[in-house]
């Protein structure tokens, strides 16, 4: 009986910031929900165990088309992932995903950084990640650009109190994330400059 | 995080393979009834092998649980062959990195580092496999600290 249901097609993976799902085509059986089962490969169980696949609970028999594969893409090795539709008894072909995945290939964006004047002081507010992010914010005096100096950070959990200002100078920020898993960062946000002028600061 | 095993350094998600295993401990550890014997400890502690010893055990370590261990502590339980196919993908990794340093530093193995992994092996063999492995994987947290203390 498992012919007759044919396997879910344009599988991808979409991976953001270590965050990787995977995604299919729903398969359309008229007047019938249709449910899908997702299992993965890693390097190990190419190598070591016989090409066994692991099943993911959270996605055995879901509706959805879609399934967070994040927590068990947790090591960096080349990965493999299949789906295949069900319906009742009857099982559709695996649909594995054409090469190889590593959280290497994860995209990278910029982090979301927000930078205050405090008085004379500057600020950085850095929007959380999640465990596998560190950040590096550099920032010099505006005409100072050779004289750029940076800061590393972990625990972004607050705000950061990056530096003290020279009256009325203007100070600018920019950021970048690292993930030391897979040893690479982002690009930089976009620069924001702040000058202190008593209480408020002033965006410019 | 960086880890210096001898002559070699390399970078380890050191507390990614904790968390996994933190989350299986107990299931794994109730599995292992013999509860007087050591695979890792038994007759010395890790913390015994000299500095330059480490590069060759810690190989050697990754390998044996890659080789012998992983493969045979299926379970009936998804989310436990989940986390054990996390830690052993984990270990696959480091230890390419691992293998690679050793090859360019040549980290020969002493005869301490020797004596210790023959130890280990006679300890693994001295049970029945499913026995050995699943009080091998029990016993990771002993070898993630002897790991950890290499910062």
């Amino acid at each position: 009986g498992d012919a007759l249901l044919p396997a879910p097609q344009s599988i991808s993976i979409l991976s953001t910031n270590m965050k990787h799902f995977l995604t299919w085509s729903p398969v359309i059986v008229q007047g019938a929900t249709v449910r899908y089962s997702v299992e993965f490969q890693g390097e190990y169980e190419r190598e070591y165990a016989n090409g066994s696949w692991i099943p993911i609970s959270e996605c055995s028999l879901t509706t959805a088309t879609v399934c967070n594969i994040t927590e068990d893409i947790s090591a960096t090795v080349a990965y493999k992932l299949r789906v295949r539709a069900e319906l009742g008894a009857t099982r559709s072909p695996w649909a594995t995903t054409k090469g190889f995945f590593s959280r290497a290939m994860t995209s990278l964006t910029p982090p979301e950084l927000r930078v205050v004047a405090d008085g004379h002081h500057v600020l950085v507010e850095l929007a959380d990640m999640g465990p596998s992010f560190q950040f590096r914010v550099l920032y010099w005096k505006k005409g100072q650009e050779s004289r750029v100096q940076q800061r590393g950070m972990k625990d972004v959990s607050s705000v950061v109190h990056l530096d003290t200002m020279e009256a009325g100078a203007e100070y600018c920020v920019k950021a970048q994330t690292h993930v030391e898993a897979i040893n690479r960062s982002s690009s930089f946000s976009p620069t924001q400059c702040v000058r202190a002028q008593g209480d408020t600061s002033v965006w410019l | 995080k960086t880890f210096h095993f001898g002559a070699c350094r390399v970078s380890m998600s050191l507390a990614e393979i904790r968390a996994g295993f933190t989350a299986i401990k107990a299931n794994i550890q109730s599995r292992d009834p013999i509860r007087t014997l050591s695979i890792l400890s038994h007759p010395h502690s890790l913390h015994k092998v000299k500095s330059a010893d480490r590069c060759c055990i810690a190989h050697q370590l990754l390998t044996f649980y890659v080789d012998k261990v992983f493969k045979h502590c299926r379970t009936e339980d998804s989310f436990v062959n989940r986390k054990i196919s996390s830690i052993a993908n984990s270990f696959l990794s480091a230890r390419r990195r691992l293998g690679q340093c050793r090859e360019q530093n040549n980290c020969a193995c002493g005869e301490e580092s020797t004596e210790k992994f023959k130890q280990i092996l006679a300890n693994y063999e001295g049970l029945n496999v499913t026995s050995a492995a699943m009080k091998s994987l029990g016993e990771l947290d002993i070898l993630l600290d002897w790991m950890e203390k290499s910062r």
